[in-house]
């Protein structure tokens, strides 16, 4: 019981660091230009797919460190030259355009890499048990997730808190104009932030490759629960989107880990239903089962009940 | 006796007391102007009126009900329009849509999805007049988004005004309006209002001595006096506070 | 007057929707008619929440899936003899369905339109398509649920066993909805929708609570995105819990989007255009998906009103009697610019093909040799330098065209 604990709260972990890798980049963006990216987790799709080509040539650590420039670079254009020109349009607009544009990533991934899942590996030197408890190992890859994940955590609090950049991205969000007057050049903020985003995406992207497996539907597998993230966590705020990345992370590994579910409620209730009662489904549904909803049910309950999010102060 | 009357209505931002202890009654069938200096709480004042905002404290009476707190369009269907000193209009709609949405809760037809509207004749008909009145009939089919300023304070009044409330509220009409438009625009409320009750924030003192029957002069927060025109004018309180530096400005 | 002019355009769209079938009678064109039908009344249920309602939802397939779901289910209860009526009611059970989705979605999720509302839309929507899969007596697990429609008394000897028989079921009902949906934009709940849209505050000062106009909208494009899914029951007689999930919802958005969102006709625009495209261009090349989402970027880019938007931009020109100065310029930029497409077109193919040749516009090319890359190429480069001058000229003549003339002014 102790060791399954134990490994749910490790990988709980471990996902929640790397949810917040993502959900980190999609917050700023927010924050800065009012729109919710749709298309965040498609960056990270590409960060998979263009550290494993590199990967071929340069070996893993090539790919680590040039796939997430690549992808800010292509961020970085996508704001110049798309998400700019729709602005005048309003916020739907925006919204719609990033979707339609997760809608193309993902086709052009499969016009470049085609549909099977590629075959992208740990590189082996962190292929080794980084420990092992209870008999059951837990991968050095893993806790090198959750090392990056960590130090990129540390990077961006120091970034946005005490440097001379992250000061004026801070002003940005609130003071658009006065820092306009100030001189500082607002729209290439914009595109900075926009790449810095993204390249952030493509990063976790790299580093979860390996392990989540890189196919073309790997950014909707996390799309949707990197928005659900922001938005629990109140959009616009960093902090909140730390905690419901975690949140979420270690609520799905426990949730998979367990083994209750509704019969042993029943059970401690002492009701039982005939298995062919037109409910059948809703008295045998286990905890894993539902362990893909809860972000969701999460979601709309906080929707309804607090609609700005945890730690969110925008009203509209 | 009082339309509506106010009775030490506070509102506070954040922990800034923006209206501290407003009581005021606006008797049945006057003209009220509200004056004071930028950023006095004239619009704040309005909005608490009107449901915009909730009070802090105090209580607001409406025909001998309370609304402080109420939403919005409880109030309005009560019987009080406002208009808004920042144009707040549908601008994607046709000027015309804009003074037909104003009628539909006043004429009855409330959420009806069973109502053409091509049929209402009378409704149609009334809308047309309340263009006619505020000069845009021949603008009738224009987006409203596209009109020129003056149309809009002309549109923002009409939407006001079409729904026919006892009270009507008008924040600054005619601001920024040339001196012969705005003039037009005060006969305009000056028909309009006719019989009807209206509170009014206006900064022209012209146009305030020539509608008003009394004046209520809000500074930082506070009515310092409530009186008629000449009253106010001579009132030493109200010079130093206000006149003084409209003068002096 | 006025009302012989409104109803003769509803007479024509009728003739249209009866009278296609007879010109196009092949199978599959009578398969593709039948999912335009479908595609129509499902993208104008969209428009009543976004174009109309200001409401942008992440998640309208769940009302479509929902009524489908129903359906299928009425179906299966008819073949039973548990229940005797005719299929003919099956789209009205599907639409009562989603009408009661809407109803209890509804009452918490409009309070608010903008973000909070896509996010709730977004939420609802995964968390429905997920638990489809865990209540699999229901919704039939991955495999969804079949029924047969043939079941059922018969309508004047009909057993709609042909899958023409069913258009014609379909189309009247289509043609029914779209009256009804147009109709709603024409009462004072369909005209405060669009003003909620526009300013929600100020809608509350003249008397209405935003949110129960909204409210109103919503569910009413339940009810007839519930309909679009019993169409879609009766015309596949399956359903799955892809007709449900965040795939379906987006491809409504995109046919709403790209026919033009402010007006009534560019819903159906975008279904027509979308339906034809998925159909027929899914036969020549695999690669359509990706031509897809480059035209919905490049109109959400280009062409933010849509193909509607486009099309009314012209209004003006034409009622001044200046379209006849547009054309030349129109037909001098167009030509250039199918050229570069259509190199596009070629060199996305080329490098995507494994055979020898390639079959394009009845020529063969030969994507091994560098030649062909580099001709297409060059005629691409030119094509693009061509659109490039002869837009200068159509600007002008768009200037020109539109404006005031010199009486007008004074
Ligand atoms: N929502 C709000 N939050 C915080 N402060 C506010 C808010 N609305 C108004 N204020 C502040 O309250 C004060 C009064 O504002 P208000 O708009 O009521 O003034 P006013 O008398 O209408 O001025 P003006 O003549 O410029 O229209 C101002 O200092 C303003 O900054
Ligand atoms: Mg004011």
């Amino acid at each position: 019981m102790l060791e399954v604990f134990i490994f749910a709260t490790l990988n709980g972990l471990v996902t929640g660091f790397l949810l917040f890798m993502l959900a980190s980049g999609l917050t700023l963006i927010f924050s800065m230009m009012g729109v919710l990216n749709f298309a965040h987790a498609s960056f990270y799709m590409l960060g998979a797919y263009f550290a494993y080509s590199l990967s071929l040539y340069f070996g893993f650590w090539g790919g680590l460190i040039f796939a997430p420039l690549i992808v800010g670079v292509l961020g970085a254009l996508v704001e110049r030259y798309g998400l700019r020109k729709v602005h005048a349009s309003g916020h739907v607009a925006e919204l719609v355009f990033t979707f339609g544009l997760a809608f193309l990533i993902e086709e052009a991934i499969q016009f470049f890499w085609g549909r099977d899942t590629k075959n992208y590996q740990t590189p082996d030197l962190l292929d080794f048990p980084l420990f092992t408890l209870f008999g059951q190992e837990f991968s050095a890859y893993r806790g090198f997730m959750m090392a990056i994940s960590i130090a990129i955590f540390i990077a961006l609090y120091y970034v946005l808190t005490k440097s001379r950049v992250g000061i004026i991205i801070q002003a940005a969000i609130t003071h658009p104009q006065t820092v306009s007057n100030l001189g500082h050049n607002v729209p290439l903020i914009f595109m900075g932030v926009f790449g810095m985003g993204t390249a952030l995406a493509g990063l976790a992207g790299v580093i979860a490759g390996p392990v989540l497996t890189t196919f073309p539907g790997m950014a909707a597998v996390l799309g949707s629960i990197v928005f659900v993230i922001v938005v629990i966590g109140g959009l616009g705020s960093l902090a909140g989107a730390f905690i419901a990345s975690l949140l979420i992370g270690l609520l799905q590994s426990y949730a998979i880990a367990s083994d209750v579910g509704m019969p042993d409620l029943l059970n401690l209730l002492g009701i039982s239903f005939d298995r062919s009662h037109p409910l059948n489904d809703l008295w045998t549904m286990n905890l894993p089962q539902i362990a893909p909803v809860l972000p969701y049910l999460l979601l709309v309950l906080v929707l309804i009940f607090r609609p700005t999010g945890l730690l969110g102060k925008r009203e509209e | 006796m009082a339309i509506l009357s106010l009775k030490d209505v506070k509102k506070n931002f954040g922990i800034t007391e923006i209206i501290r202890g407003v009581s005021l009654d606006i008797v049945e069938g006057e003209k009220h102007a509200i004056i004071g200096p930028n950023g006095a709480g004239k619009s704040t004042l309005f909005h608490l009126i009107s449901g915009r905002y909730n009070v802090t404290a105090g209580s607001i009476c409406f025909k001998g009900q309370q609304i402080e707190n109420k939403p919005p369009y409880e109030i309005a269907r009560m019987g009080l329009a406002r208009s808004f000193q920042v144009t707040n209009i549908f601008q994607r709609m046709s000027v015309f849509e804009n003074i037909r949405c104003a009628l539909f809760w006043s004429k009855g037809y409330g959420y009806s999805f069973w109502h053409l509207l091509g049929q209402q004749t009378e409704l149609n008909d009334e809308a047309m007049h309340v263009l006619d009145q505020i000069g845009l009939a021949d603008r009738a089919k224009f987006p409203s988004g596209e009109l020129a300023y003056a149309e809009l304070r002309a549109l923002e009044l009409g939407v006001a005004i079409s729904s026919g409330s006892e009270l009507i509220m008008l924040d600054e009409p005619v601001a920024g309006m040339s001196h012969s438009e705005a003039q037009k625009a005060v006969e305009l409320i000056r028909k309009i209002t006719e019989g009807k009750t209206l509170i009014m924030v206006e900064h022209d003192m012209n146009i305030i001595f020539d509608v008003a029957d009394r004046i209520s002069v809000l500074v930082y927060g506070e009515i310092i006096a409530t009186d008629e025109p000449t009253k106010i004018r001579a009132n030493s309180k109200v010079q130093e506070a206000y006149l003084g530096e409209v003068h002096s400005a | 007057m006025a009302l012989l002019k409104k109803s003769s355009i509803w007479i024509a769209f009728l003739i249209a929707l009866l009278g296609l079938p007879l010109v196009f009678d092949s199978i599959l064109a009578i398969s593709i008619l039948n999912q335009m039908v479908i595609a129509i009344v499902f993208a104008l249920s969209y428009n009543m929440l976004l174009g109309q309602g200001g409401m942008l939802s992440f998640g309208h397939a769940v009302y479509f899936g929902l009524g489908g779901f129903l359906s299928v289910h009425a179906l299966i209860l008819i073949e039973f003899e548990t229940m005797v009526f005719s299929i003919l009611w099956i789209p009205l059970i599907g639409g009562l369905f989603g009408l009661l989705a809407g109803i209890f979605i509804g009452s918490f999720s409009t309070h608010k339109a903008g973000t909070v509302f896509a996010m709730i839309s977004l939420g609802i929507g995964e968390l429905i398509a997920a638990s489809s899969l865990i209540f699999s007596s229901f919704f039939g697990g991955e495999a969804g649920i079949s029924g047969d429609r043939t079941f059922g008394p018969m309508f004047f000897g009909f057993d709609f066993a042909q899958n023409i028989e069913i258009y014609y079921v379909a189309a009247v009902w289509a043609f029914i909805a779209t009256l009804f949906m147009y109709l709603f934009t024409q009462t004072p709940a369909g005209r405060m929708a669009n003003a909620v849209r526009d300013n929600p505050e100020r809608a509350e000062f003249i008397g209405y609570s935003s949110r129960k106009v909204r409210f109103i909208s919503f569910c009413a494009s339940g009810l007839f995105a519930g309909i679009a899914g019993g169409l879609f029951a009766l015309n596949y007689e399956f359903i799955t819990e892809e007709n449900l999930n965040a795939a379906t919802s987006g491809r409504v958005l995109l046919m709403a989007y790209i026919g033009g969102l402010g007006y009534f006709i560019g819903p159906i625009i975008g279904a027509v255009v979308l339906t034809l495209m998925n159909s027929l261009l899914s036969n020549y090349s695999e690669l359509w998906m990706l031509y897809l989402g480059i035209m919905f970027l490049l109109t959400v880019m280009y062409l933010p009103r849509g193909f509607a938007g486009f099309i009314m931009m012209h209004q003006i020109a034409w009622i001044r009697g200046n379209m006849k100065l547009l054309i030349k310029p129109y037909i001098i930029t167009a030509i250039p610019a199918l050229l570069f497409t259509l190199c596009a077109i070629a060199l996305i193919e080329m490098s995507h093909i494994e055979d020898e040749v390639f079959h394009y516009l009845g020529l063969e090319l030969n994507p091994a040799s560098p030649i062909t890359w580099i001709v297409i190429l060059a005629v691409a480069g030119g094509a693009f330098y061509a659109v490039k001058r002869s837009l200068v000229q159509l600007n002008d003549a768009w200037e020109t065209a539109n404006a005031i003339p010199k009486e007008e002014e004074a």
